[in-house]
């Protein structure tokens, strides 16, 4: 790859993207335009949202206390007193049923006369739903000062939902369709008994049997409509500070301090300062439009520099230059990249722009008591946003050059764009819900991790504490992009992919093609479906197993969910498979006698490697997030002595050996096989072997082990070395596991913890950690082990029978297949 | 200058199972000299031509460009090619003369050297009047000239033109076979493939007719003519296709679903 040739092609796709139209509109004048309009829109909507006015009827409005919750002057509203905002009492228009004798301007019209009518008539049955709940929320959350709960008070909370939901769903069938929002009953003489209390009161009589016995007005409303949530939030305010009032008469006739009710009455202070409340929205939002801009904005560009190529015909003119691929799609991914960033920072200072004009224009009104909240983030935080703009654009463009690369035409290429998008908003909108915070796991995950450091940065964290965390995120995201990339060039190489007419499918043809076509072994598309289909029977059965762990197993019982998830999910497609779409089912699932030198080899190297695998998950456990609690139950259960040795030996040695060797050493390897170079099976099928195990210290474990089993695999060309190699591996975790911590502390105790120690974390949890004399010569010996099967690696993997047909397969996630 | 040995072609189609596009093919196309490949639609010319050029690799057999392997040393093949065919585009956002200036920039030529072989050739060419209008805005003929110019730029001991005049107008085709006849003139090696029988007799010094990825016959024209004892160039095409295939030939052409797809590849 010669510098030269790739700026010569990064300077011409620039050259030609600044030509297109359509890429200037969509980097340049959409966001410049965008941002402003959007505000515009925003603000009138608000404006005309806030106008609407809700109605809220009161029955028995004649039976409400002094002070006056209603305008004397405009009995159509609250009093304004009551709301902290005195405009509120505008957004809200009162009906009551005194109204329907009188006719004022502005009174109840005919459907909420009628209305009114109707709820005179529920008004008992309101009243009753009113103490049914009052009596039920007493039962379920009995207040710390009230006496112990009745014996049976179970079955009265039963009797109570029951009589409860009934009446509510007669109620709701008649307010639904109302005019009316929210709905008061004040009890008849409500106004009356209040009067009582408050003479007995100042006679200083006793007044209990008065409270207890008083009923209580209700307020009615469905909170699954939305209208009825603002009424009814509003309503409650203003009874909360008219009750507050009332409270103040009482106290003052039974000639008590105005301050009793607030005996503790502590003082809430914050301490944020203004600009922090800002830089918590700015948090919110940089992240999240960084990374969709950066996404849309590689992804255009690269739909025009991939499919689009291969569309107009000017791919292959580029072809037969001298320009070797990897310069072609360097040359690319660098405009890719361009644009992507391009697009993003100028969507970031629009919208930073304009919400910075919006939000002052606010804090000058409504918003005054929040502070300034339009400040904006500090110099430093923005410096930081541009640099972390890059990996993110570097892994998006990658990404979008290589499915532009893989479609067809340009609108195939679109139809990418949607699950590519999704996925992205759905790692943005992770990184900046409230509680998460990056960490050294989260660091090195794709787009979350620049995303929450991002966040971290413009929340204002002390920025020394998170340049560890850059190197991190830079270097991951880099190598997420190198992957990306190197994928495209491989489309590059596959003529499949390059020449790819836009054939017309169809179901049948495909599907005779399939079977008619079958050969001895998988296609590399084959491969990824049975690794699909392994994925979706996984994350069936997830939910399935986790139901059955809250519900408290016995260890047996876990074990044997285990064995049946093993063999459903992980064990039944690659054999059905592998009868169904090939030709030969022993030379798919490489059923063939390796010899004994390489069982011993298997054996050996499972043994070596247990202690290099043990020690470096234990020196690792500060990265990863800590087990949930499913999965340590099922490890404990291994433990249990209530069941047999061999049941645990069967659910994690044997099931898992046989199982997930036969998918993803058996079917998707030798799926995997057709690429080019023999590295690429081995990675594949070892990610996709990690990626089952869900739990990410298992997902990394796996992943590594994978690696290992599968130069086994491919070495002895048998499975067999893969399912002992496993077996062992596994078995012997079972056995320490089944040796527990006790025995291990003794047993380490008595050796004088030379070879290994035990060790006990804060949380409790016990972790075999391997010293030096031990570990030393494993890690010697396993290192040897797996440089003699790097060597002996055939240059090209495969069984005989699918050499033949090696170079004519399809690429990876193709349905259809053609050929030039 | 070419060099073609046993040459095969397979690959797997969504409808017919495994296709064998070329079969076994042999040739040889030495320096001045114009070799015609002549068959019809699907015969496996494209699939051929674009192994030459290296964007497609054989299944086996051998095949040499200018001394160099195209399966082992595909990049010293294409500096010494200069390929075009019908689906070989140009930029639509490119003026002509950025897009010849381009590829000759690709081709690792010198900035002086190359502005003298681009004015010489936007002379040749007479393409002075729209060196500077973008490729979107140019008329066939124009746009056939530009791939002419961008394939001669770096002055290619080799060349391969893939049905260069097909879907173009009787006068922009008849300038296109005048130039490649002036490019003999210049001792190029050149392969040329066409379904058109007049174009092959015109331009052709020898011809091999090709039918299902096999080559049926090949030799000069009078030698053909004298071997089959057919002295009429398109009889003998229908008559050696006709031998091949049994009486199916005289049926309608196969349409589009039916043809290899290393002809349909060709129309993208």
């Amino acid at each position: 790859m010669t510098p030269r040739n790739v700026k010569l092609i990064f300077l011409r796709e620039v050259r030609d993207q600044l030509r297109d139209r359509r890429t200037l509109f969509m980097v340049a004048v959409l966001p410049l335009l965008l941002y402003p309009a959007l505000g515009i829109g925003m603000a009138q909507m608000l404006s005309t949202f806030a106008e609407q006015k809700r109605t809220v009827a009161i029955v028995g409005a004649a039976d409400l206390p002094e002070p006056p919750l209603l305008d004397p002057r405009q009995p159509q509203q609250f009093r304004a007193h009551w709301f902290a905002i005195a405009d509120d009492a505008d957004k809200l228009r009162v009906i009551t049923d005194t109204m329907l004798e009188e006719s004022l301007p502005g009174g109840p019209t005919l459907e909420e006369a009628e209305f009114l009518q109707a709820a005179l008539q529920h008004r008992s049955r309101v009243e009753q739903l009113g103490q049914l709940t009052r009596r039920r929320e007493r039962l379920e959350t009995p207040a710390p000062t009230a006496g112990p709960l009745p014996p049976d008070h179970q079955q009265e909370l039963a009797q109570l939902r029951r009589q409860e939901d009934e009446l509510k769903r007669e109620l709701d069938a008649w307010f639904r369709t109302s005019p009316v929002q929210v709905l008061i009953v004040v009890p008849r003489g409500f106004r009356k008994q209040l009067d009582e209390i408050t003479a007995r009161l100042e006679a200083r009589e006793p007044v209990d049997d008065l409270i207890t016995a008083a009923p209580r007005p209700v307020i009615l409303q469905n909170s699954a409509d939305e209208k009825s949530v603002i009424a009814g939030r509003r309503v409650r305010e203003a009874i909360r500070n008219w009750n507050q009032q009332v409270l103040a008469q009482r106290l003052e006739a039974a000639r008590l301090p105005g301050s009793l009710p607030t005996a503790v009455d502590a003082t809430g202070v914050d301490l944020a300062a203004d600009s922090e409340i800002s830089a918590t929205l700015w948090s919110k939002m940089f992240p999240l439009l960084l990374v969709i801009m950066a996404v849309t904005g590689a992804f255009y560009p690269a739909i025009d520099l991939g499919a689009g190529e291969k569309e107009r015909g000017t791919m292959e003119t580029l072809l037969i230059s001298p320009a070797s691929r990897a310069e072609i799609v360097v040359g690319k991914f660098l405009t890719v990249v361009l644009f992507s960033l391009s697009t993003a920072l100028l969507n970031l200072v629009s919208m930073g722009i304009t919400s910075k004009y919006m939000l002052t224009m606010a804090a000058a009104g409504q918003l005054s008591k929040l502070g300034n909240v339009a400040a904006f983030p500090p110099l430093s935080a923005l410096v930081w946003l541009v640099v972390l703009a890059v990996p993110l654009a570097a892994l998006f463009g990658a990404l979008s050059l290589a499915l532009a690369m893989f479609a067809r035409s340009s609108k195939e290429g679109q139809y990418y764009l949607t699950p590519l998008l999704l996925v992205t908003i759905g790692l943005a909108m992770f990184c900046i819900s409230p509680a998460v915070e990056i960490n050294p796991f989260f660091s090195v995950y794709p787009v979350v991790g620049p995303g929450l450091l991002l966040k971290s940065i413009l929340l204002g964290q002390p920025q020394p504490h998170l340049w560890g965390y850059l190197g991190a995120v830079l270097l991951s995201s880099f190598g997420y992009a190198a992957i990306a990339l190197w994928w495209a060039v491989e489309q590059f190489h596959s003529e499949e992919v390059l020449f790819r007419e836009a054939e017309r499918f169809e179901l049948r043809a495909w599907l005779r093609h399939i079977f008619r076509d079958r050969e001895p072994t998988p296609s590399f598309t084959e491969a990824g479906f049975c690794l699909l289909l392994i994925l979706l029977l996984v994350f069936a059965s997830w939910g399935f197993l986790s139901s059955r762990f809250t519900a408290a197993p016995s260890a047996a019982q876990l074990l044997k969910l285990q064995m049946v998830y093993l063999l459903v999910a992980i064990g039944t497609p690659p054999l059905l498979m592998a009868a169904m779409l090939t030709r030969s089912v022993q030379a798919t699932l490489k059923l063939y006698w390796p010899g004994g030198r390489m069982l011993a080899a298997a054996v050996l190297l499972a043994i070596v490697i247990q202690p290099v695998s043990i020690e470096l998950l234990a020196s690792l456990a500060w990265f990863f997030p800590p087990l949930p609690e499913g999965v340590r139950q099922l490890f404990t259960s291994m433990r249990s002595e209530e069941v047999p040795g061999w049941l645990p030996l069967l659910a994690f040695a044997v099931a898992p050996a046989v199982c997930e060797e036969l998918a993803f050493r058996g079917f998707i390897l030798s799926g995997l096989e057709r690429a080019r170079n023999p590295w690429v099976p081995i990675i594949l099928s070892s990610v996709a072997f990690g990626l089952t195990h869900m739990i990410p210290q298992q997902v990394f474990n796996a992943t590594l082990l994978g690696v290992v089993i599968a130069l086994l695999v491919l070495v002895s060309r048998s499975l067999l070395p893969g399912i002992l190699f496993h077996f062992v591996f596994n078995g012997m975790q079972v056995g320490l596991e089944r040796l527990g911590g006790d025995s291990l502390q003794e047993f380490a105790a008595r050796t004088d913890q030379w070879l290994y120690r035990v060790e006990t974390s804060p949380e409790g949890l016990t972790a075999l950690r391997i010293e030096w004399p031990l570990l030393l010569p494993c890690a010697v010996a396993s290192v040897l082990l797996v440089t003699w099967l790097i060597r002996s690696l055939p240059t090209r993997p495969g069984s005989p029978a699918a050499e033949a047909l090696l170079a004519s397969d399809a690429p990876p996630l193709t349905l259809q297949r053609s050929g030039t | 200058m070419i060099q073609v040995e046993h040459l095969t072609k397979r690959f797997t189609d969504l409808k017919r199972g495994a296709v064998t596009a070329l079969d076994d093919v042999s040739f040889e196309v030495s320096a001045g000299e114009i070799f015609g490949l002549l068959g019809p639609n699907g015969a496996g010319k494209t699939t051929c031509l674009r192994i030459l050029s290296t964007v497609l690799r054989p299944t086996s057999g051998r095949a040499f460009v200018a001394g160099h392997d195209v399966d082992l040393y595909p990049g010293r093949v294409r500096a010494n090619i200069g390929y075009m065919s019908n689906s070989t585009g140009i930029y639509d956002r490119m003026t002509a003369w950025e897009l010849v200036e381009y590829y000759g920039r690709l081709y690792g030529m010198e900035e002086d050297q190359l502005q003298a072989r681009l004015e010489e050739i936007f002379t040749t060419l007479q393409m002075h009047d729209f060196r500077d209008v973008l490729g979107s805005k140019l008329s066939t003929g124009m746009r056939q000239k530009v791939s002419i110019a961008r394939t001669i730029v770096h002055d290619p001991p080799v060349l391969i033109f893939d049905e260069p005049t097909s879907g173009l107008d009787v006068l922009v085709a008849r300038a296109v076979l005048k130039t490649i006849q002036s490019l003999k003139g210049q001792g190029k090696c050149i392969i040329f493939s066409t379904h058109i029988m007049r174009e092959v007799e015109k331009l052709c010094d020898r011809v091999a007719i090709i039918h299902r990825g096999r080559i049926l016959a090949q030799g000069t024209i009078p030698q053909l003519a004298a071997e089959y004892g057919q002295p009429d160039m398109e009889e003998l095409f229908f008559e050696l296709i006709q031998r091949h295939d049994g009486a199916a030939v005289d049926c309608a052409p196969p349409d589009d679903a039916e043809r290899p797809a290393g002809h349909a590849a060709m129309q993208n």
